[in-house]
């Protein structure tokens, strides 16, 4: 039985083989979306390092950066969804 | 009143050069070795994450060349992994005599072709990793005053 809990079976449903670090895609197809925030950390982690000044508060600039950029592509994900099904069908109904 | 002139940032073509072949070496060299490390550390993580993500599939030369054009900029270990990718993990097509391609899921070896969203945040996040190096390389060649650099 703990043969079959492997990373495969907790978090894809398609997946039928064990995950293999770096040569099988992740199977978290049902949670994507979640990896924008190592993304954004991982943005914000270099691009700090390149810009402060000075590393007294680097960190809690990183994850004020890394907030910034999630809630901002949040906010730009609301708006396209807003135009798209809301606004749009309203304009522009689709005939039929 | 005339306006403040500023000092043109100097060049370090040497530091770009080392921050270009591993990411952070440029200001490590430079004598800011705590820059080099964060800047090393967020590079490298995101490739590596974009690799966790995607499997190695996510860089390939050939059947990505425009993705692999970014991932490229960070430097030799993308250049390595696409070696591994078209060396170790293709095989050859017969349709195409001298090409290779991905094997199916019954060929060896044993690699699942990444499809997908898996696919496209791997190779973003591979890419993207490039393109904060290029930042890092042109920082490290052309030094803002902010750079702590040796006496």
């Amino acid at each position: 039985m703990l043969a079959n809990l492997t990373l495969a079976n907790i978090m894809g449903a398609n997946a039928t083989l064990a995950y293999v670090p770096f040569l099988h895609p992740l199977p978290a197809d049902g949670v994507w979306y979640l990896l924008l925030i190592p993304m954004a950390f991982g943005i914000a982690v270099a691009y700090k390092g390149v810009r402060v000044k000075t590393f007294d508060h680097y960190w809690r600039q990183v994850l004020t950066m890394t907030a910034q950029t999630v809630l901002g592509i949040m906010a730009l994900g609301a708006a396209f969804y807003v135009a798209t099904q809301i606004i749009l069908p309203h304009v522009a109904p689709m005939p039929g | 009143m005339p306006s403040p002139t500023r000092e043109p940032a100097p060049f370090e073509p040497l530091a770009g050069i080392l921050a270009l072949a591993l990411p952070g070496a440029g200001h490590a060299f430079l004598g800011d070795l705590r820059r080099g490390v964060h800047i090393g550390a967020g590079v490298l993580g995101l490739f590596i994450a974009g690799l966790l993500v995607g499997g190695i599939d996510v860089v390939d030369s050939k059947e990505d060349r425009l993705w692999f054009a970014g991932q490229a900029l960070v430097g030799p270990i993308a250049l390595g992994v696409d070696y591994v990718h078209q060396s170790q993990f293709k095989v050859p097509d017969a349709a195409r005599p001298g090409q290779k391609r991905s094997p199916s899921p019954d060929e060896n070896p044993k690699i699942h072709k990444s499809i997908g969203r898996m696919n496209e945040l791997g190779m973003l996040f591979c890419t993207v990793a490039g393109m904060l190096n290029l930042i890092a390389v042109l920082d490290a060649a052309f030094p803002g005053p902010h750079v702590r650099r040796r006496a």
